[in-house]
Formats: C-alpha cells, structure tokens, sequence
C-alpha cells in the first residue's frame, strides 16, 4: 500500500487512474467489491450501547448516549437522535485538531440522513411523555484510523450501535412522575429498517465501489446512496466530478443491489444485545 | 437533567476483605498493550487497564502549527488528552473541557524530560491520546500508553514512563483505584516514575493523610509501577518477535519454492 502523507505525486495519480480504466486496482480488488468489514459490538462500558467497525483501513468506535429532554415542538410525541462525527487528529496527518470541519460535518449528516429518512430509529416508542418528556439518543462517531470511504464504515458502525445499544426505560406516571422500571429498550424497541449506505468514487469516467485512501484522494469525486431494502432513502454527491442521468440510474440499482447483499452477509441483527 | 444517578456504594470493601471488583488491595486491574495500531500515525499504541480503553498516536518530527510556537532552540512537545463523549457515565461535551487541558500539560510536562528535543530545533512532536471508555486512572493509563506511542514511532528517548494511581479507601492505602474508588475513597495520588534516572516525573495528590501514609503511597506506587513498566516491555518486544515470525514465514515459503523447481 502506498503511504500517503500529504501529497500525492503525479506519478501514483497517474499509475492509479491508467489501471482503473483497465478495470484494476491499486489493492487489487474489482471495480464492484467491498473491502472487508470487521465488526465488534458493544465494546464500551460506559456507553448505552457502542460499535468498533473497520472497513479495510478505515476504522469507526461509535457509542450511544442518551439523555431525557423535550420533545421538539414539530414532533411533540417522537424522540429525538443526533449523529455526530469526529475526525480524530490521530487518525490520520490530513486531519486537524480544533471544531468539526466540513468533512467531519459532512460524514455525520450523511449517515444522519442515511438513517433519519429510512424508518430506522424508532423515534415514536422514544417517546415517554408527549410534548415534555422524550429520549434523545447522541450517536458519536470517532475516527481511529482513515483510509478512506469513512462514509459506508460509518452507516455500519452507527446501525450496529443502535442494534447493540441498551436503554432504561423510563415510564410516566402521573402521580409519581418518571420512574425506571429496571428494564432496558433494545433491538426492535430502538431500529426498525436497516439502511445501508454504499459510496462510489469517480475518476475521469470510471465509476467505483467503496475508494480507499489514495482512491479517495485522487478522485474527481464521490456519490454516496443510501438504500432500504426496497427504497433509496438518501444521496449525496460530493467533489467536483459531474455524473450523467444514466450513471446516477445505474448506481441506484447497483446500491440496492449491492446494499442487500451487505445486508445479509453482515447480518447485524445478529448483535442484538439480549438483557437476562 | 432526570437520568439514573450513579450512585456509590457505602463500603468499598467486600466482607471477605477484597475490594468490590475482588482484587486484592496492592492487585493490579488486568492491563493489555498493543503498539502499531493505527497505520497512518508515525507511532501508535493501545491500552486496556480494567475498562479504561485508550489509543495514543504520534506524529513528529513535523512541521509546526501554527508557526509562532515553533522553538528555535529546540523541538515543541503537544499532548492532546481527549475523551470520547461516551466513555464517561453522562455524556461529555465534546468541545474539550479545563481538566482534559490540564491533564494533556501534565503528561506532556512528564514525558518532555525523557525525549531529546534539543535535537529537534523548530519540529514538533504531537501525541493525540483518546480515551474512548474511562473507569478510573485515566490519566495513569494515558502517560504509560503515550510513552510506548513515542517509543512505537522510533523516537529517541532515555528510557520508558510508567504511571500508576495509589489512594486511600475506607482507611486502607491501595494500589490502582478504580472509577468507583476514586470517586467515593478518600485519597488519589497518580505517579509516574521514569525510568532512565528512577525520579518521579508526575505526581498529584488529593485526599487526606498522614506523613507515614504518604510514605508507604510513594513506596507501594514505585512497586506497582515496576510490574505495569514489564508489560510496557513485553507489548515493544512483541511488535518486533512477530514482525520476526513473519520474516521467518516469508524465508521458509520461499526455499519451499526453491526446492519444488
């Protein structure tokens, strides 16, 4: 693998894009192939529920933690889940200390709205008293090492937080007020829909699956689709490189496609935390 | 804010005289290390003492940013101690706080002197360590895991740092506190011995006791440091006993291939 530092010489930009137009790449794989996903659920004490998840290189710890506060007023019985993303500094040299950039931002809104249009958290069983009282989920992701295509490492790492995660529950009552009944929401009570999200890399006119690093850097840009099952649920396109409608219908089915065979050969439901 | 408390038991010891987590009052938690685990950093390590989990990477020598705090003499030591949001009971904030300053200053005040940065004029050295699951004895841990970090990035260095945490519990003098022992016993002191001069390089006290207790804390700690400093060894040798094998592997396929043509 080539080390990257900052720059990339023109040279490997060249060497990297002349093999991709004979269908080849730098790591070997082919153009629709997946690294390969490592996932470790529930890994921090702490959290309410936590996922290590490694795409290749790229490495993800996610933890949940939750908070009981109100409702907003447009969802008065629904609770409430945010994403965050941090791009470690130690995670890579192209990574800068200090508030989130545009990159970190843009990760965490992407998984963010990969699972918020896709019936996946259960926002209406978060709810514990309409219009005052609601659960609202932080869901933090950290970048430990970056090699590329944080994006899909993300989704994955984020679901299998979700599916592993642990809550109190918490019952209104009107004449005690919130009381913990010493039983936990897991599974089905927090995720629903499992949607997944595949991230496709364009250089020149050759379209990709899942970029790596020096992939990542030397594309013209990218184009993440965010799938259900049987339903797109969210894109983005991102970087300076421009698609045709064709291209854009090809890669949604590809992503449906390719989305339900992640789907079953992570089978994360299988790290659903059960509680004795 | 209406979350469960975390609430702390009134005795710290169990009837059978061990401590809540059954250790023995001078007993280690389990410690694990690993180096070279994030690929992109210059050197990396990992550790598991008890439930504190914490990466440390090292970057340098590089170019300083921004400019102005790059030292004409000499080069600049950072230390970013960072927690996850998750790694602590309520959710940090995660803008870092006052204590998560203070403590990256102590530890980068700690292993300065261990490190030949006059031969270093105007570079930079950064150390970002990240906790991401905490359970006492953070800053311990962190010291002791930046040290193999710095040493995994082929750094000179005089020797090793190791910390350790002695404190008081319901009137006993233990080794290692752990989240729930630091929080409700009655004295803390974190220590870092390093190990080329045998000083101590870190030292903070909170708590409450006599000048013949304090005295036992300094000889207990040096102790228990000796035992975290072999593991500290074991997890270096490790990464180069297994770079061997693997050369050793590749030299063994490689005669087989020989002798087949």
């Amino acid at each position: 693998m080539m080390d990257v530092k900052r720059v990339i010489s023109t040279i490997e930009r060249n060497y990297i894009k002349n093999n991709l137009k004979k269908e080849e790449r730098v790591d070997g794989r082919g153009l629709w192939d997946y690294r390969k996903f490592k996932v470790f659920p529930d890994i921090i004490s702490s959290a309410e529920g936590s996922a290590d998840v490694s795409l290749g290189e790229t490495r993800i710890i996610t933890g949940l933690k939750y908070e009981i506060g109100e409702p907003f007023p447009d969802n008065p019985n629904e609770g409430v889940c945010t994403v965050m993303a941090e791009l470690l500094p130690l995670a890579s040299p192209l990574f800068e200390r200090g508030p989130p950039d545009e990159q970190s931002i843009e990760l965490a809104r992407v998984v963010d709205r990969g699972i918020r249009h896709a019936d996946c958290v259960q926002t209406k069983k978060l709810c514990i008293r309409e219009n005052k009282l609601a659960y609202i989920l932080f869901v933090d992701m950290y970048v430990i090492n970056y090699g590329g295509n944080m994006i899909d490492c993300g989704t994955v790492s984020v679901l299998t937080t979700l599916i592993s995660s642990h809550i109190p529950e918490g019952k209104w009552s009107e004449g005690n007020g919130l009381e913990w009944t010493g039983k936990y929401l897991t599974g089905q009570n927090i995720v629903n829909e499992l949607p997944l999200v595949t991230t496709y890399a364009k250089i020149d006119n050759v379209i990709f699956l899942d970029p790596n690093l020096v992939e990542e850097l030397v594309s013209d840009g990218r184009m993440s689709i965010s799938c259900t099952s049987d339903k797109i649920t969210s894109i983005q396109k991102s970087g300076t490189a421009t698609f045709s409608l064709d291209e854009i219908k090809m890669l949604c089915r590809k992503s449906l496609e390719i989305g339900q065979k992640v789907r079953s050969e992570l089978n994360l439901w299988q790290y659903k935390k059960i509680i004795e | 804010m209406l979350l469960i408390k975390d609430e702390y038991p009134k005795l710290l010891f169990r009837e059978d005289g061990k401590r809540l987590d059954g250790r023995d009052k001078l007993e280690l938690r389990p410690i694990k290390m690993e180096v070279g685990v994030i690929k992109n950093a210059d050197g990396s390590a990992y550790i598991e003492w008890g439930n504190n989990k914490i990466f440390a990477a090292v970057y340098g020598p590089r170019e300083v940013h921004p400019h102005h705090l790059a030292k004409p003499d000499r080069g600049a030591l950072r230390v970013f101690y960072r927690m996850a949001t998750f790694s602590v009971f309520d959710r940090k904030r995660p803008a870092p706080g006052r204590r998560e300053k203070e403590i990256s200053m102590i530890i980068g005040d700690c292993l300065e002197p261990v490190l030949f940065l006059e031969l270093y004029p105007g570079t930079s050295f950064e150390i970002f360590i990240e906790v991401v699951d905490a359970d006492g004895g953070t800053r311990c841990a962190s010291t002791t895991v930046a040290a193999l970090a710095l040493a995994d990035a082929g750094i000179p260095m005089r020797s090793l740092v190791t910390a350790v945490a002695v404190g008081k519990i319901d009137d006993e003098i233990v080794v290692d506190l752990s989240g729930i022992e630091d929080k409700a016993g009655q004295a803390d002191m974190p220590l870092a011995v390093s190990w080329f001069n045998n000083q101590i390089s870190l030292l903070q006290f909170d708590g409450n006791v006599s000048i013949e207790e304090f005295e036992k804390f300094l000889e207990h700690a040096k102790d228990a440091a000796q035992k975290i400093y072999e593991i500290q060894l074991a997890a270096l040798k490790n990464k180069y006993i297994s770079i061997q094998n693997n050369v050793e592997k590749d030299v063994e396929k490689e005669n087989k291939e020989v002798e087949i043509k």
